[in-house]
């Protein structure tokens, strides 16, 4: 995958800041790239789908387009799994598709240089570390700074035909 | 010029595509026998269009074989040639070898020069022998030639010869001096001009002779192209050989500028060209007086060989200051002074009504058009709905408005798909070559019978048929039509018959290729089968029996040809026909035929649906698989073997599908006798599916799940509803499979 912004940190990249969206799931806190993400709107009852896992709703209409909708709530097993008219969801637009993603609130943007991304421990997280760019820590925050496209992508999320997904 | 040329290949390239396929279907519907004059005269406009507009473009390979084309067309065009099946043959050659180097031209793999060569070589050698054993000479048919009028035979007459070798012969010495030599043996030649060796130049001879002009121009035609050489008769030694082009002349000698007819001030003078051995386009072409050809002036160009198409090349001296090119596309204003002949005029028509009739808009354009009007058809269903939940309250203007805006839309909806749709006859017009080509190769008689070409269906569903379709017609001719000599012994016409048909059916486009051949082998597809290790049985029915050549690896053909027999290619036709969400079946009795049925949906886009209710969830079902619905009584549905469950509906039993099961829908109507059953029919393959209600009847766009999610079993795509939610489309016949497979899984309780 082509993420040239923040996996080769080279010693001059250290200082180039890039801009991260950063959003709470339980009591975590992730970055992710903000040219991946598409817009930020209201959760919305998705139409299921059959034989869907039970971490994607469904799909929604984004203005004549149909976009899956994925609790990552549910898929991570964090924070409270509940939709009230605050609950938000990232439109992303990762692999040449539309994925919205539930989360638990949108913290805020956040600059971030190839150097103050920390190489992360090598223990499981709530998801495969391969997806995990990094840590980053901002004022005591620690954010756990994450590869979406790859994870959006990956087999687990069950978005993507076996045959496209890596 | 400095115009860039290159921004119109594009458009040249699909013109001289449609070109060349419109020829190939003339020549395909030619008499041989008796050729239709309109036919002939249309292919050979055809050809001289692609001849014309190639070498506008520079593409001076395609104007070769074009220019050679045009010839032997031109001669039997004018009776002087009788038309044969070889010269057919030729033609369609020529046509694919046009076709291959416009492909070449396009970025495709490059022509290989030998077989270029030998299709022009074909074409002379048919332009020329014939000219030898028909009687009256190529000039003879025209008005009398003013050398055999003025000379009398056996005196020697002066030409001047000019020309500009091809390419190849320029690159050829040894051509060059054949040439020489040959010219030699008719009479003396001088040598006024040559290039140095090995280098382009024109080429200047003078000859004293007393054989036919014709002799030598042959000899010329191999040489040079047929604009790049020039036969003038000098009368006598003291005309300067440069005033026969009459361009440098001085005023006096007027007839020869008349000569190009352009120049020509009224249509009543005579014009002294008598010989237009050339290719007769009519057009510019002097009255044939022949009477006037004695008080001609001396200095008079006889034959005047060509279209005047030489603006973009051979005679430098003569080409430059000669007016644009006589042709109908590109000197619209040379309306013909002179013209009395009426065959001209068919070719100004018909250049001018395919000028009018379309107009070309790129694909991109049209499918964003179509997308437009998707959502203004989801829109436009937004606002009824707003309106009705007004009930009342609404105004009747807003509620007319709205009528309005329905009808508006659909007819709009309408007219924008009418622009991807096309004519079957796109896909069809190939296979008459396909037939031509493959039975004679296989010494089968092969006659192909074609109806309901006009058919219309979605481009895109067109480019994507074509391919299996002609598998097909290959497999019918290679396999189902016997030799005619087993026909004879069967009792049947020696002569086979294959079928195309394509015909609306409901939602479907039906394609049927049917022939009356020999039929599929039950006994040997099983035995086949049965080597190949597939699980058969001598009770299946033989509908199975007939859908396992459609499996990978299975050929019953007893010899592998280059035609069929590998067995790569019946497994693929139902894969493309299947990821066009259509259908194949096949039906075939012994010694009578096979008939191999293609359904196809009519477009990719839009269809008209059912919906219902299922729970909370509301699913759209293609309206042209529902046959009708019912409500079951208690008792109506019975199990069978404690698994599956089935409803008799009108003496058949149909098995249950309830969609709840299937799909894991919560809350749904799990009573059979309060929901309703929806009766489906998915190419004769029955269901019942339950459902909780019906809701109602729309026109949906069908949008893909798939661009941003992946397949999902039972579920073709997904539409936006008049509240803007999305809705499920069902895929039917998959539901139906599904209730044959599942039925056991689908019986216990989710």
């Amino acid at each position: 995958m082509d993420i040239p912004n923040q996996q080769n940190a080279a010693p001059e990249e250290d200082l180039v800041a890039s801009e991260y969206l950063t959003f709470r799931l339980g009591d975590e806190e992730y970055a992710i790239d903000i040219l991946k993400v598409q817009e930020i709107r209201g959760y919305e009852p998705p139409t299921a789908i059959a034989y869907a896992p039970p971490f994607i709703k469904g799909v929604i209409n984004l203005r004549g387009i149909i976009v899956p909708i994925v609790d990552l709530r549910i898929k991570f097993g964090l924070g409270t799994v509940e939709y009230t008219p605050f609950t938000v969801v990232i439109i992303l637009n990762v692999a040449q598709r539309v994925i919205g993603i539930v989360v638990d609130s949108v913290s805020d943007v956040t600059s971030l240089t190839g150097g103050q991304i920390r190489q992360a421990p090598d223990f499981s997280a709530s998801f495969d570390t391969k997806y995990i760019l990094g840590l980053a820590s901002i004022e005591q925050r620690m954010l756990i700074v994450t590869d979406i496209e790859r994870l959006m992508s990956s087999r687990d999320m069950e978005l993507i035909d076996d045959a496209a997904a890596q | 010029m400095t115009i860039d040329m290159s921004q119109f290949y594009q458009v040249f390239f699909e013109e001289t595509a449609e070109h060349l396929a419109e020829m190939e279907s003339l020549l395909l519907g030619l008499d041989i026998g008796a050729p239709d004059d309109e036919q002939l005269n249309a292919i050979f406009r055809a050809a001289h269009s692609i001849k014309g507009s190639s070498g506008t473009f520079g593409f001076t390979d395609l104007a070769e074989v074009t220019h050679v084309l045009e010839n032997l067309l031109d001669r039997i065009r004018k009776h002087e040639l009788a038309l044969r099946n070889d010269m057919v043959d030729a033609f369609l050659e020529a046509g694919d070898t046009l076709k291959a180097m416009l492909a070449a031209h396009q970025g495709g793999e490059p022509v290989a020069a030998d077989a270029v060569s030998r299709v022009c070589g074909n074409l002379r050698a048919l332009t020329r022998n014939e000219a030898a054993a028909v009687p009256p000479a190529p000039a003879a048919a025209e008005p009398p030639v003013v050398a055999e009028s003025v000379v009398p035979p056996g005196v020697a007459t002066a030409y001047d010869l000019e020309f500009l070798p091809t390419v190849e012969a320029g690159a050829d010495a040894e051509a060059l001096d054949n040439l020489l030599r040959e010219l030699a043996g008719l009479g003396e030649v001088e040598v006024i001009e040559r290039p140095a060796a090995s280098t382009p130049g024109l080429w200047r001879l003078r000859l004293r002779t007393a054989a036919p002009r014709e002799g030598f121009e042959d000899l010329l035609e191999f040489v040079a192209e047929r604009d790049a050489w020039r036969v003038t008769e000098v009368a006598g030694e003291v005309v300067d050989a440069d005033g026969a082009f009459g361009l440098f002349a001085p005023a006096e000698p007027v007839p020869a500028e008349a000569a190009y007819g352009f120049f020509e001030p009224l249509a009543a003078e005579p014009a002294p060209v008598v010989a237009e051995a050339g290719d007769g386009f009519g057009f510019f072409e002097p009255l044939p007086v022949p009477a006037t050809s004695d008080e001609a002036p001396p200095a008079v160009p006889v034959a005047e060989e060509g279209d005047g198409y030489g603006l973009f090349a051979p005679l430098p001296e003569a080409a430059v200051p000669v007016a644009p090119p006589p042709e109908p596309e590109t000197a619209p204003t040379a309306a013909p002074p002179a013209d009395s002949r009426p065959r001209a005029k068919p070719a100004a028509a018909g250049a001018a009504a395919a000028e009018s009739a379309s107009i070309r808009v790129s694909v991109e354009r049209a499918d964003q058009l179509i997308n437009l009007v998707g959502e203004l058809v989801i829109t436009q269903a937004m606002l009824l709905q707003c309106a009705n939940q007004m009930n009342d309250a609404a105004p009747e203007a807003l509620l007319n408005g709205l009528a309005q805006l329905e009808r508006n839309t659909r007819g709009l909806q309408e007219a924008v798909m009418s622009i991807r749709m096309m004519p079957i006859s796109f896909v069809f017009s190939r296979f008459p070559r396909v037939v031509r080509d493959l039975s004679s190769k296989l010494g089968k008689q092969v006659e192909l019978k074609m109806s309901g070409e006009s058919t219309e269906l979605d481009k895109g569903l067109i480019e994507r048929i074509a391919d299996p379709l002609t598998h097909l017609i290959r497999n019918s001719l290679d396999h189902g039509i016997e030799s005619p000599e087993k026909r004879l012994t069967a009792g049947k016409s020696p002569t086979g018959t294959i079928t195309l048909k394509a015909a609306h059916q409901g939602g479907n486009i039906v394609i049927e290729v049917g022939d009356d051949g020999a039929g599929l082998n039950r006994q040997r597809i099983l035995a086949k089968a049965r080597e190949r290790g597939f699980q058969v049985s001598e009770q299946m029915s033989d509908q199975d029996v007939w859908a396992l050549i459609f499996e990978a690896g299975f050929s019953t053909a007893d010899v592998v040809t280059d035609v069929s027999g590998r067995g790569v290619g019946m497994d693929v036709v139902r894969r493309n026909i299947q990821a066009m969400g259509g259908r194949i079946e096949i039906e075939s009795m012994t010694g009578i035929g096979t008939r191999m049925t293609v359904r196809l949906p009519l477009t990719l886009a839009i269809l008209d649906g059912m919906s219902v209710a299922v729970g909370e969830h509301t699913y759209i079902l293609p309206l042209s698989y529902v046959v009708e619905s019912l409500q079951p009584a208690a008792g109506d549905v019975k199990t069978l073997s404690n698994q599956g469950r089935v409803i008799q509906v009108r003496g058949d039993y149909l098995p249950i599908v309830p969609l709840h099961e299937l799909f894991r829908v919560p809350g749904a109507e799990s009573d059979f006798t309060r929901g309703i059953m929806i009766v489906l029919d998915a190419d004769g393959a029955k269901a019942a599916l339950f459902v909780d209600a019906l809701v109602g009847q729309h026109q949906v766009v069908i949008k893909s799940l798939e661009q941003n999610y992946r397949r999902v079993p039972g579920i073709s795509g997904a539409t936006i509803m008049g509240d803007g939610r999305v809705a499920m489309i069902l895929d039917v016949s998959a539901l139906i499979d599904a209730a044959r497979t599942t039925q056991a899984a689908a019986a216990v309780p989710a």
